[in-house]
């Protein structure tokens, strides 16, 4: 992965997101288009989004990452994202931004754990 | 009619194109972690800066985006303004308000962006443009 690359992994039946600290406004339209390709191509049953690696979620990014998930959801999937940095939550939040009712988790591995218990 | 002119000790980073959005951040992040502000402070600066940078791009084609340290009382600041000569912010109260986006995006913008810093300036005029002033304190 170079730096400034989007990555999507399929692990069991969840496709895994990451993106780099601080994406362009076209990384990240490139980022809802190609996961929503892949989900289509390989059936995952949801996607986690892991953002532990942004330090920067501006008013944009975050409504990317909202609207992605209602496509998704569209699509029958499911979104959680994980691993917000405490930076970022304190700046979301006092910025107003608002996440829908999008699941959150604390790291990658708990999000795959509540995929899980869900897919039960 | 225009703005009065900025003082003395600014450097600037046009915002032409989308890619000018990631450039201001970034110089901002650098600037701001050098004078100090701990890393969440830096955070709200390079948001602030973000949104604004984006307004610009978005609402007024082009325009610049100026900084400086400022020494105030024997305190380090750090200042930041954004120009251009777009179509001007209509009412600046209501845009103030809170929920308020004329691009009907999130319905937020520039009420958020000043709780992100300590101060916050808007001057706007149709035919002129608009000048937002944002200060933080280290």
């Amino acid at each position: 992965m170079y730096e400034g690359s989007i990555s999507v992994i399929k692990i069991r039946n969840v496709l895994l997101v990451t993106v780099p600290p601080d994406p362009d406004d076209e990384l990240i339209n490139q980022l809802q288009e190609r996961v929503l390709q892949i989900l289509d191509q390989s059936k995952a049953k949801g996607v986690i989004m892991d953002i532990s690696t942004v330090d920067i979620l501006d008013s944009f990014f975050a409504h990317t990452l909202v609207e992605t998930a209602k496509m998704i959801a569209l699509m029958g999937g499911r979104t959680i994202i994980s691993g917000m940095n405490p930076s970022v939550a304190v700046t979301a939040t006092q910025l107003g931004l608002t996440f829908g009712d999008i699941d959150t988790e604390l790291d990658v591995d708990s999000a795959l754990d509540r995929m899980e218990a869900s897919e039960d | 009619m225009a703005f009065t002119p900025l003082e003395e000790g600014f450097e600037f980073v046009p915002i032409k194109t989308e890619s000018d959005i990631v450039r201001s951040r970034k110089v901002i992040r650098t600037l701001a972690s050098k004078m100090g502000f701990r890393l969440t402070d830096v955070t709200r600066i390079v948001t602030a800066a973000s949104e604004l940078a984006r307004n610009i791009y978005k609402y007024a084609d082009q325009g610049q985006m100026c900084y400086r340290e400022l020494q105030i009382n024997g305190k380090l600041w750090l200042e930041l303004v954004f120009e251009d000569q777009g179509p001007g912010i209509e009412d600046v109260e209501m845009a103030m308000g809170e929920g308020y986006s004329s691009s009907g995006s999130l319905g937020l913008g520039l009420p958020g962006t000043k709780r992100l810093v300590d101060e916050m300036e808007i001057e706007s005029e149709a035919g002129v443009g608009t000048r937002i002033t944002l200060r933080k304190k280290v």
